[in-house]
C-alpha cells in the first residue's frame, strides 16, 4: 500500500509535519515498514480539506494530525483484509 | 535581452563605531549602463559631525562626476564648501572613488584613505598612482584595464585600525586586509564584503574603535537563476510557458507545489518528493530532473523574504549549510546568481482560497516584490516576468 500525503502550502499549515510524524511512528510500532510505503505529494488538489493524504494513487482522505493514528489502523486493517 | 558581458558586482557594509548611532562613513553608488560610480568618503571624528562631513563629501563628488565635472575642480568644491569643525578648525573627509565605464576601465581616486586592494587571480596587486594636487589635497589617481574576476575592495580607516591596541599592536594593517581578501576565494561581492567586516568586528572584540566600512567590486560573469513560481492562468499556455522556462540559461528553480507538478507533467519526468523534514517549519523540497531546486511555493518565498530582510539589517556573513528549501533558496540566490529572473502566472491558487489560509501569504506577487526589493538591496539584477 503506498500512502502519499501533501505537504504543499496549505497541507504543511494545516500540519502535514505532524501528520507524517504520527503515521511514521505508527509504521513503526506495528511493523508495517514492508507493507505500507509511507511518500510525500505536492498539491493534490483538494487544499481546502487540508491535510489530504493519497492511498494507492485514487483515494484522498482528509486527515489531522489528531486524527492519523485511526487513519493508519483504518488502513492497517485494511490491509489485513 | 541583451547578451551581458560581464556584471559588476558591488557590495556595501559598515559597522558604526560603538555607541554610536549614525556612521561617519558614507557610501554613495551610481550604477548605469555605460558607468558606474563608487564614493566612499569617511568625515572627521564620529557620530552627527562625521555623518554630515562624509554624507556632503560623497553626495557632492559622486554627483559632480557624474554630470561631468572635471575632478580638480570637484576636488575645489569639496575643499571649499565643507563645513569647519568648531574644535579641530578644520572641515574634513577623506574619500575613495571608483569610476568604471563599459569596457571596464577604472579609475580610482584617493585622498588619504587606506589605498584600495586590488585583487587579480588571488594575487594583491601595486598598480602605479599619479600624484594630483588641489590645494595642499594630495589625491592619488591609478588607472587601469579591469578583467574578469577582478576584486577591488575599498575601505575606510576603522578596518585597517581594527583591534589595535586590543587584540593587535598595531591594528589588522593594510598588508594584512590585503592578504586575507586575495585568499578568499568566494565569487559573491556582498560575501566578501561581509566576511571583511565580520572579521573586524571579532577584532573590535564586538565594540568597534571607529566606523569601519567596506565596498567590495567584482567583475564577474553575469550568473542567472529563474524561477518559475506560478502557473499562467489559461491551462492552455502551461505548455508553452514550461517550454520557455526550460530553454532558458541559468540555474532553475521551481517555488511551488502546482507548478513543478505542472513542469513535470509537461516534461513527462517524475517528481518526487522528500518525506523527511530538516526543518518542521520548511515544507520538504521535491527532485524533478532538470530543475536545479523545487520547493514549495507560498511559504517557502515568505520565509526566505523574512531571512533576506534580517540579512540586510545587519552586516554578518550569511551561513547557509542547511539542506532545507529556504537555505537551499538562499544560498542560490546570495552566494550564486547575478541576476534573478521571476517567473510569475496568474493563475488563483485553490489553496490560497481556503478561508484558513493566511491573508498576507494569499497574494504571492506581493511577496515577490518585497523578494525584488531586497535582493536589489545586495546589488542583484532583478526581473519579474508575467507568464500571462
Amino acid at each position: 500500500m503506498e500512502i502519499k500525503i501533501c505537504i504543499g502550502s496549505a497541507c504543511h499549515l494545516k500540519g502535514s509535519y505532524d501528520v507524517i510524524k504520527n503515521c511514521q511512528s505508527y509504521i513503526e510500532t506495528n511493523q508495517l515498514e514492508s507493507e505500507i510505503e509511507l511518500k510525500s505529494a505536492f498539491c493534490l488538489g483538494r487544499c481546502s480539506e487540508a491535510v489530504s493524504v493519497q492511498v494507492d494513487g485514487s483515494e484522498v482522505f482528509s486527515i489531522s494530525p489528531e486524527t492519523a493514528e485511526g487513519f493508519m489502523k483504518m488502513m492497517h486493517t485494511r490491509i489485513k483484509l | 535581452m541583451d547578451k551581458v558581458p560581464h556584471y559588476i558586482d558591488l557590495s556595501t557594509h559598515s559597522l558604526n563605531k560603538y555607541g554610536e548611532e549614525l556612521c561617519g562613513d558614507k557610501v554613495e553608488i551610481i550604477k548605469g549602463n555605460k558607468r558606474t560610480i563608487v564614493a566612499l568618503a569617511d568625515g572627521l571624528g564620529s557620530g552627527v559631525k562625521a555623518n554630515i562631513l562624509a554624507t556632503l563629501t560623497s553626495k557632492m563628488m559622486i554627483t559632480m562626476l557624474e554630470q561631468g565635472a572635471d575632478l580638480k575642480e570637484t576636488i575645489d568644491t569639496i575643499t571649499n564648501t565643507l563645513p569647519i569643525c568648531q574644535v579641530r578648525k578644520i572641515g574634513y573627509s577623506t574619500f575613495s572613488i571608483l569610476d568604471i565605464d563599459d569596457e571596464l576601465n577604472l579609475r580610482i581616486i584617493e585622498y588619504d584613505n587606506p589605498p584600495a586592494f586590488i585583487v587579480r587571480r588571488g594575487n594583491l596587486l601595486n598598480v602605479p598612482k599619479t600624484q594630483l594636487t588641489s590645494f595642499d589635497k594630495k589625491v592619488w589617481i591609478t588607472e587601469f584595464k579591469l578583467e574578469l574576476g577582478d576584486t577591488i575592495t575599498l575601505c575606510s580607516d576603522g578596518v585597517i585600525h581594527a583591534g589595535v591596541g586590543v587584540m593587535l599592536n598595531h591594528g589588522w594593517e593594510w598588508q594584512h586586509v590585503g592578504d586575507f581578501i586575495a585568499e578568499q576565494e568566494i565569487a559573491s561581492a556582498d560575501k566578501l564584503t561581509r566576511r571583511l567586516l565580520e572579521t573586524c568586528n571579532k577584532l573590535y572584540d564586538g565594540k568597534p574603535g571607529d566606523d569601519a566600512t567596506v565596498v567590495t567590486l567584482r567583475v564577474r560573469d553575469p550568473q542567472i537563476t529563474q524561477i518559475l513560481t506560478g502557473p499562467p492562468d489559461l491551462k492552455e499556455k502551461d505548455s508553452i510557458t514550461v517550454r520557455n522556462f526550460m530553454h532558458q540559461s541559468g540555474a532553475k528553480v521551481v517555488c511551488g507545489g502546482t507548478a513543478a507538478n505542472i513542469i513535470a507533467r509537461e516534461l513527462g519526468r517524475e517528481i518526487e518528493t522528500e518525506i523527511e523534514y530538516i526543518d518542521p517549519f520548511v515544507p520538504p523540497t521535491a527532485h524533478i530532473k532538470g530543475i536545479d531546486l523545487v520547493t514549495e511555493g507560498v511559504l517557502t518565498l515568505k520565509m526566505t523574504l523574512n531571512k533576506l530582510i534580517s540579512i540586510n539589517n545587519c552586516c554578518d556573513e550569511p551561513v547557509f549549510h542547511k539542506k532545507d528549501g529556504v537555505s537551499r533558496l538562499l544560498k542560490l540566490l546570495i552566494e550564486d546568481s547575478t541576476h534573478v529572473h521571476f517567473w510569475v502566472g496568474r493563475a488563483i491558487n485553490p489553496a490560497h482560497q481556503n478561508p484558513d489560509f493566511p491573508r498576507d501569504l494569499s497574494i504571492k506577487i506581493n511577496i515577490i516584490r518585497e523578494i525584488e526589493k531586497e535582493l536589489k538591496k545586495m546589488g542583484k539584477f532583478v526581473h519579474i516576468f508575467y507568464t500571462d
